[in-house]
Parts: C-alpha cells; structure tokens; sequence
C-alpha cells in the first residue's frame, strides 16, 4: 500500500478551484452512453454515492457556478462588480439562448395543458401529466436542435437529466431531487463542450448558465408548481428549507457575499457580505423581498415563498427566519447552505435515489472520495428491521431504535457527519486536501464530530425526485391524487 | 386550579409548559390509555376530527367552530404532529384534555404518532429547538405507543340534531330525511342532502351561502358530499362565539367513564345502535384485518411497524380500485370500494371515518358514502387553501333503537352467506346503499386568523452555518 500523498497547502489561493472537465473526443468515443441506469437502493449505496466520481463532480460543477457569482473587487470602479439577475437582457450568448429557447418552450406547454377543473382531485392537477406528455413528445426534437455534435448516448443521458427536472409525474410533486437532475443536465452540456471553452472574463460562462438558464428554469417550475399545485415532495412542512428549491439559497448568497478580486485561485468566502447588499435580516422583510427578488436568487426564492405562502413568516420558515439572524454576513450563509445541500440533499436517501447514472454522470469509485458517509440514516432504508421492531418505548437515548437497524449496513456501527467541506479553504470543492482513504478532508481537523444524533440537523423540504421518465404503470395510477402525502421513510420508491 | 387546569390555560396561550411537567403529563395519559382497548368504544354525540400536523391556531378554531371542551366530546383520528410549527403545543393540549375530561376525549393514533416519522417530518426538530433536548420527544413518543389503534362510535343518531344553523336551529322542511348538512364556521348551513328515496326529490340547498352542490343528484354520486367553493362559504359573515346555535347545543351524554373502560356499561348492549356502528381509524383496512375484533387482538403498545395489521390500520388509504393494491406510500395499502363494503358488512358498520389524506373540501365520502376521509388542518403548510372539516354525529335519543350488535359480538353469523338471521341494516347493506346510515353534520372551516401571533427571537442556527 502506498502511502498516502503528502497533504497539499491548505491555505487559500494555493490550488485553482478545480472546473468541470470537458470531455475530449476520445473520452466521449470510449466511454459508454446510454440509458440512465438507477443505482441507489439502500442507504449503503447512498455511502458509495458519497464516494462516487458522481458526486465529486456534481460538487465541482455546484462550487464553479457558485463561484461564478461572488461579486469582483475592480480596479476601474471603487465599488465591487456584482452579478445581479438580469430580467429584462435580450442578449445572451448561444449556447444559453438556445437553452432559453427550450426553456420557453416548456413554458409555452402549459398553455398546451390547461390546469383541469377541480374534478375528483385532491391536489396537484392531473393537467401536469398532460405536460409532462407533451413534454416527452418535444423533448428529443429539441436536443436535436442543441447541435451538439454528439452520438445518442449522450443525448439519451441529457434527455434523461432533462425529463427529470420537472417533478414526479405520477405523485404530482416537485422537490430539489428534480432541481438536482437540471444541474445534472447543465453539467452534462458543460461536459461535451456546449457552453464552450476558456471565456474573456473569468467565470462569464458559468455566470451566463445560472442567471440565463438556472433563474429561468426556476421560474418555469415555479409556473409549472402554481399553475398545476404541484406538491412540495416529501414536505416536512415548516421545518424544511424550502418546500420546492435548495439552489437558489446557494447561488443568491453568493451574489451577495464579500468580493473576490477575480482569479480562480481565490477560495469562495466563508464570511462577509458585499458593500451596499441588503442585510441577511431583511431577507425575512417582505418589501425588501420584493425589492431584490427581481436581482438576487435569494430574494427570488423568499418572494415565491411569500408568494405562495399565508402565515407569519417566522412560523411557516423558521429556518430561513433564523438564518436571517447570521450576523457574519452573506459568506457564512453561502457556506453555511453548501454545506447543507451535501448533507441535505445530496446525503439523503430519498432524495438522491432515482438519480440515473452513465457516461456524463459515473457511479463509479473516485479515490479523492473514500471516507465519505451519509449522515441522515432515518432517511435511509432500513437494512436490518428485524431489531428495530417491535421494541416500542422506553429505549433510553435521543437515538431511535430502528436508527440501529439503519446503521446495519454501515461499517463498524459508527455514523459520521458527511464532512462539510471547510469553508474556510478552497471551499469550491471541499475536497482538495482529501487523502485516499483519509476519513476526514484536510483542514477539518476535529470538526468531524457529530453533536447528537440529529441534533439541530435541519431537514429540507423537498425530498423525492424521478430523474427520469419512468414506464408509468402502478405509479402514474395511485400517487396521482395524493397530497402531501407521508411516505415512509424506508420506501424504496 | 390544579396543576392539570394550569397546564390547559398555558397550553391554550400556546405556550409550551415545562418539561417536568410533561413528562408527568405523559406518565399519565400512558396510565390512563393503557387501560383502553385498540379500539375505544365511544357514545355519540361526538365530534370527529381528522389530522391537525401542529397547526395549533386552527385547532383553536376547530374548537370555537366545534364547541369547547368538555362541552362537546370530541374524537381525533390522529396526526397531531408534525409538519406544522405547533406541534408540542397541539398535542400536549390535547393530551392535557384527555387526562383531564377521558370521557370527552378520545385520541387515536395516526401514522405521524411515531418515532421514526417524528423523526423525519418536523415533531423531533420542534422539541430539539423548543427544549433543547429530546426528552419531550421521547416522552410523547412514549404516549404515542399507548394511543388506540380505532374507536367504534356507537348510538348515532339517523337523524340530526338541531344546532346545525344559526339561531332558528334545523329547517323544518327537511326534517329526519336529512342524512348530510354541511355548515360554516358561523354555523350557517351551506347545504343540505336527504336520503336517497325520501319523499323531498334531490337535496335542498339553504342558508344564504351559495355552496355548489356536486352531490344534488338524488345523492347517487359516488362521492357524496362534496362542495365546492365551500372556502368562500366558510369565509362569510362574523364568527360567532360558541360552537353551537342558541341552546341548540347537543344533548348531554347520559354515560359517562372512560370510553372503552366498559365501566359505564355503555360499550355494547345498552344503547341503542339504529343508524350502525362507525368505525374510526387513521388510514383505513388492511388485508390482515377482516373483523374488528382482530384489530382488539393486535399488540399495540409498540413504535408503528413497517408493515402488517398495525402499520395498515395508520397508513391506507382508500382508492378507485378493486381489491387491494400497493400504496405509493411505502406502507399500507390502497383498498377499493369492494373491500370497504363487505367490511361494513361483515361488521354491522354504517360507515368507516378516518383522515390522512387532505382533501381540498375539509370532507370526502366515497363509495355510496361508506368510507369519509375527514381533515382538520385548513390551508395545511399554510400554502394548500384547502378547509378543513369536523364530523359531527348526534346522539340517538329515541329509545327505540334496534339492539345493539356491538361489534365483536360473539354469536353473530359471519362471512357472506350469512343473510336471513341480520336485522334491519341488512337488507339495507345488500342494497348497496345504507339508508339507515348516521346523520352527519359537517362544519367546514377555515385556518384561524393571524392577527396577535407575535414574533419569536431568532434561535440559533443549524450547524451548517456556524
């Protein structure tokens, strides 16, 4: 066994925040395409998922768009240039006007499906399966007319991530496993060269991908939720995130965090907030809110939840409410939520489990991953029930019983964090310092611990996601007319 | 004022009461719980409530739109937590009331009663954030386990019992034919449905209110019952300040002890059972359970399994199907209309109440009003706009009902094949249609106000962003 590399300089700027790679000609001939094939089914794959090429990636490509948005120190201008939302720009470059393009076609769908009178229906509008129809009918057509220049492997792959952006069809919910699959999707045409190579201005190209196309999907789903009640899939109801969305809270906290001078060298800010942004308090204030929702992400996802919401705020939000006190400005929140979204979203069971993998996307080993476990084993399916039944009360500790039978496929018994990345350095992909085989990322030295077994751990809303067109069937037939429905945490489907 | 009363006032305040006193609060209710069956027997008049998710201002309305306890006996199927922000305060108040009034309190268990749900939908991170430990989650969960599993609701009345509408009380036009009122918070009916075959032809609207009737059709709609634009209906006009119209309040109830202690003799045989028995249950059927008597058999005092009788009871649902099928829940099933009517059958039921799924119009009968899904969680997530309802049942006041078959009587002929020895419900429930089935009044309302809700400091933050 070779031991392990020496650890790189943990301090800032010493290591490029790494991008996603795009694949070469050979690369694209020699791997395989095809079909998404669904490889988490147990609470033991989500640990493999933790380890995977897969998820390094996702990362990557999650902390390069995030990047892209802190707000650059300039030598032209005393105040720093930031990224705000550009509602009203015509111009944008190909590649993402084309994306617009289909976007604005999923939109023009709806006029196509009309929200069905209230017929027999508890809540989501069986209409959306009309859309999704449609959808599927158009879907290939306008891959096709990306121009891609790829074989049909890849476009299947793309196809997949596309159709699983929208919400599950059959339960009529929509949740950030489905946002999850867009980025995948992103990803996957940053992959094969669609947005291009090395732009003018650092980070332009990333930029361009979340205020022209991440916003504008947004806004479609959120069209798309209103238009058809689409159910907040897996709702914890208010002691989630958000009922629907998770990367608006990332990508709107960077627009607002404390400048970098502009290399890709410089670490993302774990703390500081730019000149003249508003206060994370006034994110709870509804004409504040109104005031930015049109140029900050942040600002755009409160406003939809106001939007869509009756109630005191701090009662239907009380995370959000208590992240508006974060007195360390827009850094510690935009740290603060990737670190949640690993955990929260990308570490839960039932969010990332129909995640379809492939040639763009690999469930395959990447040794810089190794060490990494899921945290949230209620979430899991149980491995071993047989010993968590039946025991009802007077177990002594915080700790459910079942969550033994949880932990069964985990090794040695002991569940550990999934690290946060440090954000201290080189956040943009957390893992630069990872040792092969090294259960904790460098400089997180003693912050591995785990307070209680979900002690102050937040859920986030959204849960559930169909990352891919699936044959209908039993699903498309039961789940229909469910609203908010409980479903149980050891469900495989 | 006992400690007990202090508790209730604080509660009602919404404010939570400390943990010693909790966990003696818990101690209890276990006592007293463990002494009822899995399936509590319980006297009409009662008042039958679907799930409440912690939303504790609209349980303060359920209750001025319902009456107050002990005024009017209430039974809540279940889902007192979770989702909602209030779930302590909803569930501890509701537990105070049971200790406090048994009689008038029955609570059963829903599918959220349960570690591992409490876990995932919100109950566990409110008492983390409100105490600062787990000891008050645990100490509920521990309740959880001793809650029943049903309630079978015995000497309902066919015919309402006045108090329906504002002041004047019931119409006379439509007298002992009215099997369905629906009414607002204001206790103005919105709409009114006779039995099917009564001399009145369809149903007969009244009130000012202008609720759309799906079910006018002489009642022959497979769902009964349902109204739309009851949301505007209930919207209407100044609340009211009681639960019931001018001295139209129910009827005290003459029995009194624990349901389902048998100590008050009232649990089968002495009252009078003319319009069937209404089994009360969080989800619905479950393939394992044929009889009711097999649901007093489960072990109950355990977390939720994953799977079998227990677990069905709480998370079924019912569907336009036949036969059983999967639930795309992950527990439970789905069962159709086949399986709701010989269950009714076989155990003498006029109809099956439970909750669990929301339902835009606060009520759902289905299946020629077999089976109704009742929710009290009104604009549920503050975001769905749906109302809520409660389920009114009156108390049989004639005398002259049949005997009572209580359920899980012993020398009943079973199965199928059992016509020609079965009483006047029989024939009835080979028609496909229960004509003698109970008066039900539904109250439809809407989530409570916001005005005086003050705003809390900000707690700390998750571990993610310090």
């Amino acid at each position: 066994m070779e031991p392990p590399p020496p650890p790189p300089p943990s301090a800032a700027g010493a290591v490029s925040l790494p991008r996603l790679p795009i694949l070469t000609s050979d690369e694209l001939s020699e791997k395989a395409f095809g079909p998404l094939q669904k490889r988490i089914n147990s609470g033991a794959d989500v640990s493999f998922f933790l380890t995977s090429r897969a998820y390094k990636e996702l990362m990557v490509w999650i902390m390069q768009l995030n990047h892209s948005l802190i707000p650059r120190l300039s030598s032209d201008t005393a105040r720093p240039v930031c990224f705000p939302l550009e509602p009203g720009r015509r111009e944008w470059s190909e590649p993402v006007r084309r994306l617009r393009e289909m976007l604005g076609g999923c939109e023009d769908l709806i006029l196509e499906a009309p929200p069905e009178e209230n017929k027999n229906r508890r809540f989501g509008n069986g209409a959306c399966r009309v859309w999704h129809g449609k959808l599927g009918e158009r879907i290939q057509g306008w891959i096709d007319g990306l121009g891609l220049g790829v074989d049909g492997g890849v476009k299947e792959e793309l196809r997949g991530y596309f159709m699983g952006a929208w919400g599950d069809k059959g339960r009529l919910d929509y949740g950030t496993g489905h946002e999850l699959s867009f980025l995948a999707f992103l990803g996957g045409l940053w992959k094969v060269g669609f947005f291009g190579g090395e732009e003018e201005k650092e980070g332009e190209r990333e930029r361009e991908v979340v205020i022209g196309v991440v916003e504008m999907y947004l806004e479609v789903v959120r069209k798309l939720i209103t238009t058809y009640t689409l159910e907040p899939a897996g709702s914890h109801g208010v002691w989630g995130l958000d009922d629907h969305s998770f990367v608006p809270y990332i990508f709107g906290s960077a627009q607002f965090t404390k400048p970098i001078l502009g290399s890709r060298t410089e670490a993302t800010p774990v703390e500081g907030s730019c000149p003249g942004a508003p206060k994370p308090a006034s994110a709870v204030d509804k004409q504040t809110v109104e005031d930015y929702r049109g140029s900050n992400m942040y600002f755009g996802a409160i406003g939809f939840i106001y939007d869509v919401k009756r109630g005191p705020f701090w009662e239907h939000s009380p995370m959000l409410f208590d992240i508006s006190g974060i007195k360390d400005g827009w850094g510690k929140i935009n740290k603060g939520m990737v670190k949640m979204y690993r955990a929260e979203v990308l570490g839960k069971f039932p969010v990332v489990q129909h995640f379809g993998f492939g040639g763009l996307w690999a469930w395959e080993v990447d040794p810089e991953m190794v060490g990494e476990r899921s945290v949230h084993l209620q979430s899991q399916p149980v491995q071993n029930q047989a010993q968590s039944l039946g025991q009802g009360g007077g177990e002594g500790g915080t700790k459910a019983p079942w969550a033994r039978g949880a932990m069964g496929g985990m090794s040695g018994g002991q569940v550990s964090m999934p690290r946060p990345m440090d954000g201290g350095v080189m956040a943009p992909t957390g893992f630069p310092g990872r040792q092969p085989g090294m259960g904790t990322p460098a400089g997180l030295p003693g912050r591995g611990q785990v307070p209680t077994p979900r002690g102050g751990i937040p859920n986030t809303g959204p849960m559930e996601q169909t990352s891919f067109p699936r044959g209908g069937g039993m699903h498309d037939r039961v789940g229909g007319n469910q609203f908010s429905v409980t479903k149980a945490p050891w469900a495989k489907d | 004022m006992s400690d007990l009363d202090r508790a209730i006032a604080q509660l009602r305040a919404c404010r939570p009461i400390p943990e010693n006193d909790v966990r003696e609060l818990c101690h209890k209710a276990r006592e007293l719980l463990i002494e009822e069956g899995n399936v509590v027997t319980v006297n009409a008049p009662v008042t039958i409530c679907g799930d409440i998710h912690g939303q504790f201002h609209d349980l303060m309305e359920l209750f001025r739109v319902g009456g107050d306890v002990p005024d009017t006996n209430y039974l809540f199927m279940g889902d007192f937590v979770d989702r909602g922000f209030y779930s302590l305060e909803s569930f501890l108040l509701l537990l105070c009331l049971k200790v406090r009034y048994p009689d008038r309190m029955t609570l059963i268990r829903g599918n959220h009663e349960s570690r591992q749900i409490t876990m995932v939908y919100g109950f566990y991170d409110e008492c983390l954030r409100k105490y600062g430990s787990a000891n008050v989650w645990r100490y509920c969960c521990d309740v959880f386990d001793y809650l029943a599993l049903g309630a079978i609701v015995l000497g309902a009345s066919n015919t309402l019992s006045e108090g329906g509408g504002g002041g004047g009380g019931t119409a006379p036009v439509a007298g002992s034919d009215v099997e369905i009122e629906v009414c607002n918070a204001d206790q103005q009916i919105i709409s009114r449905f006779l039995r099917k075959g009564s001399s009145s032809a369809s149903s007969s609207r009244e009130g000012s209110q202008a609720g759309e009737s799906q079910v006018g059709e002489g009642g022959s709609s497979p769902e009964r019952g349902r109204t739309e634009g009851s949301s505007n209906d209930a919207a209407g006009g100044q609340p009211t300040t009681n639960g019931f119209g001018d001295g139209g309040g129910p009827p005290a109830p003459t029995n009194t002890g624990p349901p389902g202690s048998g100590a008050s003799g009232a649990s089968g045989g002495s009252i009078g059972n003319p319009a069937g028995a209404v089994l009360c249950v969080h989800g619905g059927l479950s393939p394992l359970i044929d009889n009711v008597d097999k649901i007093r058999l489960l072990d109950r005092k355990q977390e939720v399994p994953h799977e079998g009788a227990m677990c069905d009871l709480l998370w079924s649902d019912p569907d336009e199907i036949d036969g059983w099928g999967l639930s795309p829940r992950g527990a439970g099933f789905l069962f159709g209309a086949d399986i709701v009517k010989v269950f009714n059958h076989r155990n003498d039921l006029s109809l099956i109440a439970r909750a669990h799924q929301l339902v835009m119009e606060g009520f759902k009968e289905m299946f020629d009003a077999s089976i109704v899904t009742v929710w009290s969680a009104p604009n549920y997530c503050y975001r769905c706009g749906n109302v809520a309802a409660l389920l009114e049942l009156s108390e049989d006041d004639s005398g002259l009902g049949v005997l009572a078959r209580s359920n899980g009587d012993v020398n009943r002929s079973d199965g199928m094949g059992g016509q020609g020895s079965r009483g006047v419900l029989m024939e009835n429930d080979l028609l496909g249609y229960n004509t003698a089935g109970p008066a039900r009044r539904y109250r439809v309302f809407q989530a409570a106000p916001q005005d005086s809700r003050g705003m809390p400091a900000k707690k700390p933050v998750a571990d993610y962003f310090l």
